[in-house]
Parts: C-alpha cells; structure tokens; sequence
C-alpha cells in the first residue's frame, strides 16, 4: 500500500466510525425520548397506553390522596382538564396542592398515568419550565 | 469596603481591555517593551479582582444587607460556613468567581511563564485579556454583585437551602477552575494561530496547564455527582441533567485533548487537531456557562434567569468562538505538520482514543441541545434523558474501554499490536475469571453487568500491566524491583493510576446500577424490614433544632448478622426564612458500600414512607476520580522533558527492561 | 473620603502596571535566539541522565538523540535573523493605554457605583443608636434582637402596640401573647391585645376581643380602653341602651378631657344621631351604626397610615392608598396634599413617583401644584 492509499484507509474508516455514531444517535432521538403534554393537549391527540411521555401541570386541590401502601394518587390538570395519576415512591419536597408538578410515566389501559417518577419545583420560586410556558399559553399563569 | 470592591472591579476591566490590545500591538511590532507589559498587568488584574471577590465575601461575612446581591441571598442566622459559600451560590457572585479564576490563571502564566518567548507569552495573555473583558463587561453591566439597596433592610432573603451545604463550598470553585483552566490552552492554541507557528515550548506548555484544568474538572464533576446523591434523597449519582453535560462535555473534549496534547509534547505530531481541540474544549466551557448562566435551562444550578444575561453570553460565546474558529480556518494550513506514524502505534492508539471521546462529546452535544432546538423549532416540548445517553453514550464506551490497556503497551511511531496482545494476555484472564465470579457468586441472571465488571477488571489489570512489566515483577528480585519502579517516570505512573481510577469507577456504577437493592416500604418506629441480606430497625422520631432550620431526625440502626452495624439518621428538615422543606439523607459507609435512607411523608399515625437502598461499591464511583486525579497530579509533577522515541520493530518484548 | 483616597490608589497602581516594563532599561531586544534550541538541549541532557541510571537503553537513547538532533536542525533553518523595526505609533498606542485607565475606570463607575453609601455590617447597624430611622427599620431592629434572644419578654411588649400603629396587627396580636406569656396578664397587655384582635378583624369587638378586655378589667379595675371597646361590643351586637349606659358610666369615672372619655363623648354622639344613629331599635339602624363605625374606621386608618408615611416615607404603595383614601372619603384638597408630599418624598423624576401621579389621574386626583 503507498500512504496515499493508507491515508484513504484511514480516512474513510474514520468516516465510517462516524457515519455509524450518528446513526446510533439519532435512532436513539427517534426512540429514546419523551415528549411533553398538558392535559389539555391530550384531548386533541390521542396518547397510546405504555408510550413514554411526560405530563406536567398543576396537582388539583383535593385530588392527594395517600394510603394505599406507598402508592400516592392526585390528578395533574391545567385548569381545563385533569387527569389521574398514581405514583408509588416518596414524593419531592416540594410537591404540594396547586403547585407546578411534572410526571413522567406511561398510560395504564383504563387512562390512569401511571407515573415512575414525580419532579416539583426546585424552591418556592421556581415554577418547572415546560408547565410555566403551558400555563401561559392558556392565560392561566402570569410572571410578576 | 464595598464601593472598593467595585471600583477595583471596574478597575480590572479598564486593565484587561489594556491587556488584550498593547501586548499583541507590541509582538506584532515586535517591541519587547509593550509585550513585556502584559505580565504586571495580568498580576495587577488578579489583585483587583481578588480585592473584589474578598469585599462581597466580607458583605456575606458582614450580612451586610445594602448589598442587594447578599440581600437576596443570604440571613443574619445562617451558620458562617455559607454565609462565605454564599458569595458564590448565586449567579452574581458565581460569575465574580469565574473571573476571579480566569485572573488567577492569567497570573499564574505571568508568574509561570518566565521561559515562555516573548511573543507567545505577550500573545497568550493578550487572548486571556479579552476573554476577562467581555466577562468583567458582563458582570458590570448585567450582573454587577456591587448594587447598593438604600436603606438597607435588617434581615436578608436566605440562601436556597439545597445549596446551604459544604458540598457549595467545593463544588463551584473546583469545577470554575477546570472550566476557566481550559481558556489557558485555548490561549495558547489562539496564540499558536497568530503567530502562525507551534514551537517546542509552546507543546511543553500546553500539556501541563491542559492537565491541571482535567484534574480540577474531574474533582468539580466527581464532587457535584457526590453532592446530588446524598443532598437530593434520590440516591442517584448522575442524572444526564443538561447542566451536567454541560460540565461532563468540555470533560470529554479534555480528555481528548490531554491524550493528543501528549502526541504534540513527545512526537510533534497532531498539531493542527490539539490546536483545534484546544479551541473546542474552551468552547464547550463557555457553552456550558452560557446554557447554565442564561437561564435556557432550568435546573437547580440557574439560580435567576435574565433574557438580557443570555443574550449577552450568546454574544460573548459566538465572538470569541466564531472568532477562534474562523481564525483557525484561516490559518491552520500555516502550521507545519509533524511527526508521521503508522496506524499501529502510541499515536494511532491515541488517535483512536480522539476519534471516540469527540464522537462522545458530539453525542453528549446533540441530546443537550436538541430539545432546546426542537423547541426553537417545532414548539415540541421533548426530553432527551437518560436512556439516549446511556444507549449511545453507553455503546461508545464500551470499545474505548477495551481499548485504553493496549494503548501504553504500544511503542512511539510503530508499535506492536501482537506483542502488546501477549502481554495483557494476564489482563484479558483476570477480567474473564472476575465476570464468572460474578455469574457464578452474585447473581446468575446478569450477564451483562458480569461482563461489564470483567470489563472494568480489563481496565484495572491492564493499566498495572505496564508497570508490572516494566518493573520486572516476578523476573526480578524484589529489591531490584522496588528501585525499578520507584526510577520509573511519573508519567507513566500517572497513567497507570488514572487509567485504573477509570476501572475503579466503573465498577462502582456497575455494581450500583446492576446489584443495588431499593425498598419502598411504611414503617413505624420498632418496624424491622429486611433488605440485601441485612436489617434495618427504624428506632424514633424526635424534633431538632438546628441553626436556621429545623427538623424531624429518623433514627435507623442497621442490623447485620444480628449486630448492629451502625446508626442512619435521615430528616425532613424545614428552613425557616423560605419555609421550604428538604430531605436528608441517611447514610451509613460499610466498606466500599452504604446503606442510604430517605425519609418521606409522615402518614398521620406516626408511621412514615421510608425509601432504603443497599448500594453496594457505591463509593467507587468517585473513589475512581480522585485516583483520576492523583494520577493527574503525578503526571503533571514530572517534569521530564523526554522525547517519546520509536522502538526498534520487533526487537525487544519488554522495552524498559534493558540493563 | 477613605474611598476616594483607596480609589486613587488603585488606580496609580494600575497604571504603573502598564508603565513599569517602560521605566526599565531596554533589555537586549532584536534577534531572539530561539527559545526551542534551550527546550532541546534540555531533552538532550535528560537522555544522557536516563542513560546513566540505566532508565533507559542504549539503543533507545540514541534513538531519542537522533530524534532531537532532526528538530534542533528544523528549528535552527527556521530561526532567521528577524529585523526588528519599531513604529512610533506603538507609542502611542501605549501612552492610549496608560490613559485610557483611568479614564474607563472613573466613567464606568460612575455609572454604576454609589460612591457615598458606607459598607453597612449588621452587627453594626444593631447597635447604632436609633436617631431618626424610620419605624420600619426600628421595628427590623427589635425583631432581629429579639430572634437572638427570644426570652426578652420585655422586648415583645414595646414591639406589640408599634406593630399595631404600623398596622401589622397580625404581628402585634403574636407580640401581645406574647408578652402575655412570659410576663403574665396585666391590665395593659390584655386590653392591648384585645385591641389588636379588633383591628385583626377589621373592626369587629370579637369574642376572643372581649375575653381578653374583661381579663384586663380583672387586672386592672377601671381601665378606660377595656371599658370603651366593651361598651362597643354592646353597641355592635344591638345593645344599644346598653352602650349608651357604659359610656356614660365610662364619662362619669374618668377624669373630663381624657382620652377615652373624648371617645365616649363621640361615641355618644354619633350613636344619638337621629337617622343615622342607633337610636333606633331594628337591625337596619344597626347596619347604619356599623357602617357610621365603619367611616370613623376608615378616618382613624387614613390617619394612621398618614402618620406612618410621615416617619417613612419611602412607601409608594403607601402613599397610592393615602391618595385613594382622601379621594374616596371626598376630601380632594388633601388627595392633592397627599400627591403632593408623596411625589416630593419618592423624589420627583422616580419611576415610583410617576407612578403615583398616573395613579392619581387615574382616580380624577390632579396634581396641579408644581414643586
């Protein structure tokens, strides 16, 4: 091999490798990623039970209910719709009646989310980005 | 004190705009005097800005309340270590810090850079000045810690209570100084395009201070990893959080850089890629500010978000980064290439080690910001989280790991792949030996995490290779050996270590993600469950007063073999001033694992949710980089200045042995 | 003064960073003999070292030679003999810099720096003496004491009645039980508290209210305020007789022109007054006395809060309401007053005051006084 032809080799393998990692990469943003809903979004576009998506909103008043061993249940809504969500795990600190909640889980057949994992804000200023823009864009939430 | 400050922090600015121009005026003009300009000016610099990073720290100490910054931030009650952590658990003051480094590092090449020629080291803290400009510029006129608040009220808005731990202490200025060390060889590598030439000293300095800014990044990215399992009450060690990519990418691109920074400092090889890799790097630094600082990600590290802030940093990053990029597509065919080498050799290896830790950075770099771009977009709201990066991430790994033991085995120009298989044949046995162990003692049913802590025992058995062969162990007597290995370069040493801290490291996360052991359960005080072969006895409940808090502290005792192995006290704890509750961890360190407790919600009848993991080798994972980062510290102690020579083909199997 | 003086000294210093390498004598410049020969011959020396401590072969020491005998040759071609040639400007350019220091440093910090404001530490500020701050910061003062030493019982009890003046009646019903706890029922923190509780409740003589009134009658026989706001009491659940009857009683025993007997005078009057008064038995005519009660609420707050913004008056929100509540109680010349003061205390060209002044327009009040 002359190292004109060498060179080449390693050119071309290089761009293979890197062909290969793209691919890997955006298979996996095609099939690896959850996409967020309020629950008004889920009247107008049909969610099919075990996808993966994320549900953000406020938990309703009244709607926390706990007991059942270490499952907790509330239903997240945006003021126009709601829906039911049952969590089993220890809820964030700052998770409380009328506060700003993102969920991330799948539908159970019967159209309870059931959630793997419950993220509240951070502080008792921060409102979660995604459920903030929601809010807003249904003139639900204004910045002070 | 504080007007001071401020004045000494606009003084630092009108220095550093004087900084980026007459020192690279006068290499241009080749004036010895106007280069030599740079050195008292960058020391003075420094001094202005440690003078207003101590007169905000004093108005912490002071609760000095006319201070909006320390207003917003921080309470008369607050205990004084964060009353001092404070100053930089915000965005103010943070930004005061980066500056403040950034400063430092410029100082340090000052002090440091004695032997530097005159117009590197003139051009090198003239590109240091303007990246201190636009931030000293950034700070004044969006962020300015100094604003005065008249009248001053007498008690201030407190500290967000999650950063009110010693892990704020660490964690920032560790990780500043990683980030902020990489503008050195982006410096350097500007510098290098300028001048259109990359001498000898301009490779022998490179590595050392790209060295220093790995081993500060590792520390800072270990130490936040650490903070978020045991402040958070999740008990997960890495979440894929943007924020964490944003520190984990210029990491990556780091690391890569060191490994080809080698190639250039023993071969004069690779110039053109360090020099852009020393771009990148720096990029990725200034991107991760700017993704934290501008508020477009929220997370706990974006303490305020400000449009104008953002904007602004968006300014900064595309100058100086459009700016360095464009320059070295103008340039870089100016720079002579180097040494050639064969596929199969040091170089090639480490070119490998290149292609996949950019391909890694690459991946990382696309799933952080393609929800940002999705958005921007399409108004799809997505998360990229952690299945995308451990998928793709994951699968880059894996060849790279199996790869990092041939590498110091391989000989400088042309090496010898078959020989360097032969000798990790050992290696390759132990990691076999240690997987079956796995399937055959721990848990049948996990192939995969056998096969990845085979993997790890690669790493580990592979990196001890070198120095087990070119100590002469088992060949030698024990006394020749000893003298063998302490006459050994540091370098190498240093290799070995790090490359071992990586095995160390996977074995934690491994073992953690594969073999942990998680119970959910409601428990009374007197409640005994079982969990990985061990008890756990809940003993009581009783209120705490602390400082600026206060709290309900479970008590837990751990029960092994009928023994009680030690006491776990995890709380629900409130901070007064913002009336937010946190949970506190329970921890209880056996060995290399620990049992952690996370306290939930009280039910009423006096029984609580209690969330409990076994973790076992948990602490492996941050064990590994502070191996990383001894081995770091010793490599950058040796001071060897020794050329990396080819070996002879095929003549000697164990090249250091010879007599 | 110490600023300016630590300001200009800053500032020298800063520009003899730039000027000291120019004081030098200019050191051998011109042909730089290359920097990369020294690093080499440094590598050179290493070699032979290893060599000596058996680091290293033979034969990879002369490899490792010969390597860097190929770049000492490299090196050498490209070192040139550079011509050095200096342009005045470059001169210039420095004496620019020099100057330019602190031209940026002063102009930039006067635009964003409070040269006069003095650090202000807090444990300092606890312990000036109180001169004249304004009651809010007096009130912050008392709190953060009393937070270190919560068991200053007397502490409470000078805080509970400002909290009430200031209008924090939840804050001055805590601080009067309080003082009550620690230092036990007196006639004067029970009825305080009592009184506190009324404006807790906008007014209303509340049953907590009046336990805590006749407590403090306990205490203390004869206490004017509790027998006022008892008297009250009656009148606001319709006993109007019965109110009557206190009052006068109240008159009787207190000495003439004391405060509470003016009080029940007033009172007196206005519960007499034919039409409006409560004279009248049927609850309408209870609804008029309360909503008569209601207008002295409102007069006696206008003041209150006229008085407050007198010893603070850096309160925008507190000079809006002052303007609404003249405004609303019809009384324009002292709406306009009010705008008037209010604008000269927030200072005239502030956003805050422009604020107000909109605010007023909004509500038909002008400010046609010119400062």
């Amino acid at each position: 091999m002359t190292r004109k032809q060498k060179r080449l080799g390693v050119i071309a393998g290089g761009l293979a490798f890197l062909g290969l990692a793209m691919g890997l990469t955006f298979y996996a943003l095609g099939q690896r990623t959850s996409y967020f809903y309020m629950p008004t979004d889920l009247a107008t576009q049909a969610v099919p039970p075990g996808q993966r998506i994320r549900l953000g909103g406020l938990v309703e008043k009244g709607t926390v209910v706990r007991g059942q061993g270490t499952e907790v249940s509330f239903a997240v809504t945006d003021e126009t719709r709601s829906v039911p969500v049952v969590f089993a795990g220890i809820l964030p600190d700052l998770f409380r009646e009328e506060q700003g909640v993102v969920t991330e889980g799948s539908f159970r057949s019967d159209g309870i989310f059931m959630a793997d994992s419950v993220l509240a804000k951070h502080d008792e200023t921060y409102m979660p980005k995604e459920v903030a823009d929601g809010l807003k864009a249904q003139g639900l939430w204004q910045e002070n | 004190m504080i007007e001071a400050g401020h004045f000494a922090l606009v003084l630092a600015l009108a220095l550093a705009l004087v900084q980026s121009t007459v020192p690279i005026v006068g290499s241009r003009i080749n004036d010895a005097r106007m280069m030599a300009v740079a050195a008292p000016v960058a020391l003075v610099s420094f001094a202005l800005i440690a003078l207003a990073f101590l007169a905000l720290t004093w108005a912490y100490v002071t609760s000095d309340f006319s201070v909006v910054n320390v207003w917003e931030n921080s309470h008369s009650q607050k205990p004084m270590l964060f009353k001092i952590t404070g100053t930089w658990g915000n965005h103010e003051g943070s930004m005061l810090l980066w500056v403040l480094i950034l400063a430092l590092f410029s100082a340090l090449v000052a002090v440091f850079g004695r032997n530097l020629p005159d117009q590197l080291k003139a051009t090198v803290l003239a590109v240091q000045g303007w990246i201190a400009a636009a931030f000293l510029l950034f700070i004044l006129v969006t962020s300015n810690p100094f604003a005065r608040l008249v009248p001053a009220p007498f008690e201030g808005q407190d500290l967000n209570p999650i950063l009110q731990d010693v892990g704020l202490a660490v964690h920032p200025p560790l990780l500043y100084l990683g980030y902020v060390g990489f503008s050195v060889s982006f410096s350097f590598a500007v510098a290098a395009l300028i001048e259109k030439r990359i001498d000898a000293a301009w490779a022998r300095w490179v590595r050392p201070w790209t060295l220093a800014a790995w081993i500060f990044l590792t520390g800072g990215i270990a130490m936040g990893s650490y903070w978020a399992y045991y402040e958070l009450g999740w008990g997960g060690f890495w979440f894929w959080d943007p924020v964490e990519n944003a520190s984990f990418m210029p990491w990556l691109s780091g690391t890569a850089l060191l490994h080809s920074a080698l190639v250039m400092e023993k071969r004069s090889a690779l110039k053109i890629w360090t020099v852009l890799l020393a771009i990148l790097t720096f990029s990725l630094s200034l991107l991760g500010t700017f993704l934290v600082r501008s508020g477009v990600l929220t997370s706990v590290h974006a303490f305020a978000t400000d449009p104008t802030r953002g904007v602004f940093i968006l300014g900064i990053l595309t100058l100086l980064v459009g700016g360095a990029l464009a320059l070295f597509a103008w340039r870089a065919h100016a720079l002579t290439a180097g040494g050639i080498f064969q596929p199969i050799s040091r170089e090639g290896s480490l070119v490998l080690n290149n292609l996949f830790l950019t391909t890694a950075t690459a991946t990382v770099l696309i799933g952080t910001l393609y929800p940002l771009l999705m958005e921007a977009l399409t108004g799809d709201k997505i998360s990229v989280g952690a299945p995308f990066f451990n998928l793709t991430f994951g699968s880059l790994m894996v060849p790279l790991l199996i790869a990092v033991p041939f590498g110091p085995l391989l000989a400088w120009k042309r090496g010898d792949l078959y020989a360097a298989a032969q000798r990790l044949a050992w290696a390759l046995g132990g990691a076999i030996l240690v997987a079956l162990l796995i399937m055959l003692f721990v848990d049948r049913t996990m192939l995969f995490a056998a096969l990845s802590i085979g993997l790890a025992a690669w790493l580990m058995l592979g990196a001890a290779t070198d120095l087990v062969l070119r100590s002469g162990v088992g060949s030698q007597p024990w006394s020749v050996v000893r003298r063998r290995l302490w006459g050994l370069p540091r370098s190498a040493k240093g290799t070995a270590l790090a490359h071992f801290g990586l095995g160390v490291t996977v074995v934690g996360i491994v073992a953690t993600v594969a073999f942990q052991t998680e119970r959910i359960v409601i428990m009374k005080p007197g409640d005994t469950i079982d969990f990985a072969g061990r008890q756990l006895r809940f003993e009581r409940v009783e209120p705490f007063a602390g400082p600026n808090y206060t709290e309900d502290q479970a008590r837990f005792t751990l029960i092994s073999g009928n023994r009680d192995v030690g006491t776990l006290v995890a709380a629900k704890r409130l901070y007064t001033a913002r009336q937010m509750p946190t949970t506190e961890a329970g921890i209880l360190t056996r060995g290399f694992s620990q049992a952690y407790v996370a306290l939930g919600d009280p039910s009423g009848d006096g029984s609580w949710v209690v969330r409990a993991w076994w973790k076992p080798m948990v602490t492996l994972i941050w064990l590994g980089p502070c191996l990383m980062m001894a081995g770091g510290l010793l490599s950058i102690s040796d001071r060897r200045l020794r050329v990396g020579a080819p070996a002879r083909r095929r003549s000697q199997p164990v090249p250091a042995a010879a007599e | 003064m110490l600023f300016w003086i630590v300001a200009t000294l800053l500032t020298l210093m800063a520009c003899l960073s730039v000027l000291v390498p120019f004081l030098r004598r200019p050191a051998a410049v011109g042909v730089m003999t290359s920097p990369d020969l020294a690093i080499y011959k440094d590598q050179l020396a290493e070699v032979e070292r290893d060599l000596s401590r058996g680091l290293i072969g033979r034969g990879e020491a002369e490899q490792a030679r010969s390597e860097i005998g190929r770049r000492i040759l490299r090196a050498s071609e490209r070192a040139g003999g550079a011509t050095v040639q200096r342009p005045l400007w470059g001169r210039a350019v420095t004496a620019a810099a020099v100057l330019s220091i602190p031209l940026v440093s002063w102009s930039v910090y006067a635009a964003t720096g409070s040269p006069g404001e003095p650090a202000q530490p807090l444990q300092a500020r606890l312990q000036e003496s109180p001169g004249n701050l304004p009651v809010e910061d007096l009130i912050a003062r008392a709190e953060a004491h009393l937070r270190t030493d919560p068991s200053d019982s007397r502490g409470w009890e000078v805080l509970a009645p400002i909290y009430l003046r200031v209008g924090r009646t939840d804050d001055a019903v805590r601080a009067y039980r309080e003082a009550i706890d620690r230092l036990g029922s007196s006639g004067i923190r029970q009825s305080g508290l009592g009184e506190a509780l009324i404006a807790q409740a906008g007014g209303t003589v509340t049953a907590e209210a009046r336990e805590a009134f006749e407590q403090g009658l306990q205490a203390a026989p004869g206490d004017g305020k509790a027998l006022f706001f008892l008297a009250l009491a009656a009148a606001q659940e319709g006993d109007v007789a019965g109110a009557q009857a206190q009052w006068q009683a109240l008159k009787a025993d207190q000495p003439a022109g004391s405060p509470w007997s003016e009080a029940a005078n007033q009172a007196l009057a206005r519960i007499a007054q034919p039409g409006r008064g409560p004279g009248a038995q049927d609850v309408q005519d209870a609804a008029a006395l309360s909503s008569a009660e209601r207008s002295t609420m409102i007069e006696g707050m206008v003041a209150t809060l006229d008085a407050k913004l007198r010893d603070n008056p850096r309160d925008p929100e507190g000079w809006q309401k002052l303007v609404r509540s003249y405004a609303v109680l019809g009384r324009q010349d002292e709406a306009r007053e009010a705008l008037r003061r209010g604008m000269s205390a927030l200072g005239e060209t502030t956003r805050d005051a422009a604020a107000l002044q909109d605010f007023a327009r909004s509500i038909n009040v002008l400010a046609s006084v010119q400062p």
